[in-house]
């Protein structure tokens, strides 16, 4: 193992060695406080090694990680929303009456999957991120056991999920047939050769499709979307929508960019397909929603129709262009699910639209977080999630994908009907519904997620420029 | 210069951020010190600034506040530059002078409102909004602050928005001025497109340069423009809503509805004097327009029941005056008597608003009677500017307004006998209608009883405005008398001087005239309202009293050629084809969204099944099936 090897496994390395750490600590003396404090400073710490691995990217150790800019990127975009998840997981937790230390020590496992997922470059790494991803989402849907849709929610995903993996390993052990590796490179290097003709190789593809279109939730693999995101506890839905879908994107973008999937009409055909109906289902299905997280389940099918547009355009700006709708995604989505668990108590999850009527009236800023983060998702100006279809739309035309940009649009207009209509429930006559105040870490997180909310939306040179820096 | 400048206009606006912001959340005695310190804080600024604008080396000078750059696209550079010269100081005086003496008196007129702060917000978003139209350098700024003061008066009108007549009301000014607004905004696009600039002054110098006088495109614009003019200042055919927009509270009427909005129209066309010359068609019929409807408005306001109503004819008829005047080429007359008549009428609409408050909300004035005795002060006060109003000869202001557009009516060139003779007929008609109103109220029977008395706040601004009813018409004495000429020396930097007639008859011989005219109209209104009231019962009642009364009946003729066909093609028109698409449109989506419904029944297995099916779905895709 060589020198900018271990620089580059550092982050990995604490987000792996974190969770040994906490078990060791939960075993001598169980206080909550000191394994939040570890949990909190182990992202941080994570995320300040990452300095460290600048001057020596880009690196691939050995076979299975590669380290360049892109890695770098996601890296930082995971461990900040982990960072957050792990703040609002702590007033979640509050109403949690046993075993809460150990949340923590799942969230970094799952956390480690998708770091090793946005590092991989091999099919070994991206299976074990993914099931390591996965098997940490099991038990964290079901940590509140006993509330009503837990363990069934936990249940449907690991047997769906457990499903969709199957076929993903069923899929890499086809191309491997195929092209004799494991790695991308090389599997790149035997596809330049050979071409996609063998129905082997295209079999192992359209397997593979159901493994990641089941994590981004794309339809037709969406229906446990509503279901897990209603069951699991908010801040575990938060992470799936956000991280767990991020690290996805990203070990999707490089695999898809690499083999240049865009320029194979029948890769277009596919994506065009499940892009137009992830986006027409996914908002079609949340209009008459009642419940806020279902809306965002629904919400989130319809951005990832909306994201994997970027996988055909072809170009670096088609990269930026996924970054920038993931990063954006990423903070409005932590908002939207941060103001719910915030809002929620011991008995009830703030989950019910009705409940949220007049807001505004009530808690005012707050309220305004919400307003930002559906506009945001809904695409108005100044808010980030405008830019980020913009840019989609523009690389879209300059690629030539009209019908996709038109559908975008055209869902675009749907989808305001949506997230207009939780913007007007917040600001009608006020209901006699109390909610709880709210931590001043809390006050935080919402801080910074409008901040950054904004700051997208209003300077998006700023995060161009340090996307062009790596 | 140019930083007080921007301060005028930005503390009105700062009051109406706050106001607007933490309006409910602010102790309610916190208040009219935001709402009426900001317009007092402006008046003193337009003072100080007057006073230096005055004494500077040239006094005919501009100052330009350019704050910063709006547009600039296509050609087109708008900016955020306010523009102070003579004619804009007059206005921005009587804006912020008045509008913060009749601030003071809302202080206690709205003190028991629940909306005191939302009055406050709008009055002070109008005073920025007027302040925007009367400074504004280039026309689209100006088109700003037109429709900003347009909102507040809107907003202002329909203020007790609980009483449908008065949202009803609200809506009648709104629409109707629109039309205006709409004609001048299309006046906007033909400047833009023939001479590329928004900016008055290019604008005034590519229009002399560039169009012969009397050519078509020059017409078209002043038309556009007047279109704009008749509809803000409630000129004919477009004075429909000025009565009924009497709903708003009294102080709203005599801000915006008497002494500043209404008169913007008389601003516009000072403003653009240049191109009405170039267009003297359309010059000549605002003299027209301005004599007809001071006639047609003296007439309505003679039979009012109303005592709001009456003084909004008045203003009608008021305006119709400073039409004629501009009409004429006087363009000064014009802008003197607008500001003579924002004192006095301001002061009748502040001392209305006090008698309708003392009474309980009467209105009718032949329900009231012997308020001489009651409420002294008011009386006094009233009398002042109802004195001021009817031009009673040389001590009131409006004498002095008045008999220069008279005698301008005749002799200028483009005036007539005909102008004169429907100016003098109104000058008999006012006053006829203004002591018919002093007699009726505030003589002769007692009818109810006032039950509580104006306070300070509302008596103090009455007493100063009276005291500027009496004395604002001695800077400018005719020619017969003294001929001290401050006024229009001061405009003449502006707007040019009057071209006479060849031949001129003295003026000396109007006056008297126009004194006997005045007096004889006070005296039959003593004869027939004091004296007779049986004759006064009789007038009451005839037919074409009635028909006086309704405003000549245009809101009928308007109601059946404009209002309900249109409500009719409405009617009919509601399932046409793009309703019928709107319609299909959402009930297309909720057809799927209850088929999608279904498919998320939560059953695993189904689930499954999906995943299954996925693959095959995927499988066809891939491998070309």
């Amino acid at each position: 193992m060589v020198r900018e090897d271990f620089i580059c496994l550092t982050p990995l390395m604490i987000i792996a060695g974190a969770p040994v750490l906490m078990m060791l600590v939960v075993a001598v003396i169980r206080s909550y406080k000191v394994i939040y404090g570890l949990s909190l400073s182990g992202f941080i710490l994570a995320f300040l090694s990452i300095f460290f691995l600048l001057p020596v990217i880009p690196h691939a150790t050995g076979q299975l990680f590669i380290f360049d800019g892109f890695t770098i990127l996601f890296f930082v975009i995971i461990i900040l929303a982990c960072l957050l998840i792990t703040i609002l997981s702590d007033g979640y937790l509050v109403y949690q009456e046993s075993e809460k230390e150990e949340y923590f020590i799942i969230l970094y496992t799952s956390a480690l999957g998708a770091l090793v997922l946005a590092a991989a470059s091999n099919f070994v790494t991206l299976f074990l991120g993914l099931e390591m991803l996965s098997i940490s989402l099991y038990v964290l849907i079901a940590y509140r056991r006993s509330r009503d849709n837990s363990i069934e929610a936990a249940v449907k995903y690991l047997i769906l999920a457990s499903g969709a993996s199957g076929f993903l390993l069923f899929g890499m052990g086809l191309i491997y047939v195929d092209t004799g590796s494991l790695e991308f490179t090389k599997i790149v290097m035997a596809l330049q050769s050979s071409g996609f003709s063998s129905p082997l190789l295209l079999t192992g593809f359209s397997m593979m499709v159901v493994g990641i279109g089941f994590k981004l939730a794309l339809v037709p693999f969406h229906m446990w979307t509503p279901d897990v995101y209603h069951g699991a506890p908010v801040p575990v839905a938060t992470f799936i929508a956000t991280v767990s879908k991020g690290a996805v994107i990203a070990v999707l973008l490089r695999f898809f960019y690499a083999i240049e999937g865009f320029r194979n009409h029948n890769f277009i055909l596919l994506i065009t397909v499940v892009s137009i109906l992830s986006m027409f289902i996914g908002n079609l299905l949340a209009i008459r929603q009642q419940n806020l997280k279902r809306i965002l389940a629904y919400s989130s099918i319809s951005n990832m129709g909306y994201l994997v547009i970027t996988l055909l355009i072809g170009t670096k700006g088609g990269i930026d262009a996924a970054v920038f709708y993931i990063a954006s995604y990423i903070i409005t989505t932590i908002g939207a699910f941060g103001v719910i668990t915030l809002l929620s108590d011991r008995d009830n999850e703030a989950e019910k639209l009705k409940s949220y009527t007049g807001l505004f009236w009530k808690r005012p800023w707050v309220a305004i977080v919400l307003t930002l983060t559906m506009l945001s998702l809904a695409g108005i100006p100044i808010t980030s999630g405008f830019l980020a279809k913009f840019y989609v739309i523009l690389e879209g035309l300059n690629a030539g994908l009209l019908v996709l940009v038109i559908s975008l649009i055209i869902n675009s207009v749907i989808g305001l009907y949506y997230y207009l209509r939780v913007v007007t429930i917040l600001f009608s006559p006020p209901n006699d519904v109390k909610f709880p105040a709210i931590s001043p870490a809390g006050r935080l997180v919402l801080f910074i997620v409008t901040l950054g909310i904004l700051w997208l939306g209003i300077f998006p040179e700023w995060f161009f420029n340090l996307i062009a820096r790596f | 210069m140019t930083a007080i400048l921007a301060l005028i206009v930005i503390f009105p606006l700062l009051g109406f951020l706050i106001l607007s912001v933490f309006g409910g959340r602010l102790p309610r005695h916190i208040i009219p010190w935001i709402g009426a310190g900001s317009a007092g804080i402006s008046a003193l600024l337009t003072i100080i600034l007057g006073i230096s604008f005055l004494t500077s080396s040239s006094p005919g000078g501009v100052v330009v506040a350019t704050l910063w750059q709006w547009i600039n696209t296509g050609g087109l550079t708008a900016s955020i530059a306010l523009r102070l010269d003579a004619l804009s100081l007059v206005f921005i005086f009587v804006i912020t002078f008045i509008g913060f003496l009749i601030h003071v008196y809302s202080v206690e007129f709205m003190a028991d409102d629940e909306g005191y702060s939302r009055f406050f917000s709008y009055m002070n978003l109008f005073v920025f909004s007027m302040l925007i139209l009367v400074l504004a350098d280039n026309l689209l700024l100006l088109y700003l602050g037109w429709e900003g003061v347009g909102l507040c008066s809107y907003l202002l009108i329909g203020f007790w928005y609980r009483e449908p007549a008065n949202g009803y009301a609200a809506r009648k000014a709104f629409i109707i001025t629109r039309i205006g607004d709409t004609a001048m905004i299309i006046g906007l696009f033909l400047l833009f497109l023939h001479l590329h600039t928004l900016n008055i002054n290019e604008l005034m110098q590519q229009a002399t340069l560039n169009w012969e006088p009397g050519s078509s495109l020059a017409t078209w614009a002043a038309l556009l423009l007047l279109g704009g003019a008749l509809g803000k200042s409630a000129q004919l055919p477009l004075q429909t809503w000025l009565p009924d927009a009497m709903a708003g509270p009294s102080p709203v009427s005599a801000l915006i509805h008497a002494a500043t909005m209404v008169t913007a129209g008389v601003y516009l066309i000072a403003r653009t004097h240049v191109l009405f010359s170039l267009a003297p068609a359309v010059q000549a019929t605002v003299a027209v327009i301005g004599a007809l409807t001071l006639l047609l408005a003296g007439f309505s306001a003679l039979t009012q029941h109303d005592l709001k109503r009456a003084l909004a004819y008045s203003t009608v008829s008021q305006i119709g005056y400073m039409f004629l005047a501009l009409g004429v080429g006087a363009w000064s007359a014009g802008i003197f008597h607008f500001m003579v008549h924002a004192f006095f009428k301001a002061l009748l609409f502040l001392a209305a608003g006090v008698i309708i408050v003392v009474l309980n909300e009467e209105h009718d004035i032949f329900k009231m009677g012997g308020l001489r005795k009651k409420i002294p002060g008011v009386f006094w006060t009233f009398l002042i500017g109802a004195a001021s109003l009817a031009a009673l000869p040389l001590v009131t202001a409006g004498f002095y307004s008045k008999d220069q557009i008279l005698w301008y009516a005749w002799s200028a060139g483009n005036g007539g006998p005909w102008l004169w003779l429907a100016g003098i007929t109104g000058a008999f008609l006012t006053s006829l209608y203004t002591f018919r109103l002093v007699f009726i109220v505030f003589f002769g029977k007692t009818g109810t009883e006032p039950t509580k008395l104006p306070g300070r706040f509302m008596v103090i601004p009455m007493v100063i405005l009276a005291a500027f009813s009496l004395v604002a018409g001695f800077i400018e004495l005719p020619h017969s008398m003294g001929h001290l000429q401050l006024f229009s020396g001061f405009m003449s930097a502006v707007l040019p001087g009057v071209v006479m007639a060849n031949e001129t008859i003295p003026e000396l011989l109007f006056q008297a005239v126009a004194t006997v005219i005045s007096l004889a109209g006070i005296c039959l209104a003593y004869l027939i309202y004091l004296k007779r009231p049986a004759l006064a019962d009789a007038i009451n009642h005839s037919r074409i009293s009635r028909f006086f009364c309704d405003g000549w009946g245009f809101d009928r003729v308007y109601d059946t050629l404009f209002v309900k066909p249109i409500v009719w093609l409405a009617e009919i028109d509601k399932n046409d084809f793009t309703d019928i698409f709107n319609t299909a449109i959402a009930s297309v989506v909720i057809i799927f969204n209850r088929a999608l419904n279904l498919t998320q029944n939560g059953k695993l297995r189904w689930y499954v099944m999906g995943l299954a099916l996925g693959i095959v779905f995927i499988l066809s895709i891939l491998m070309n099936l």
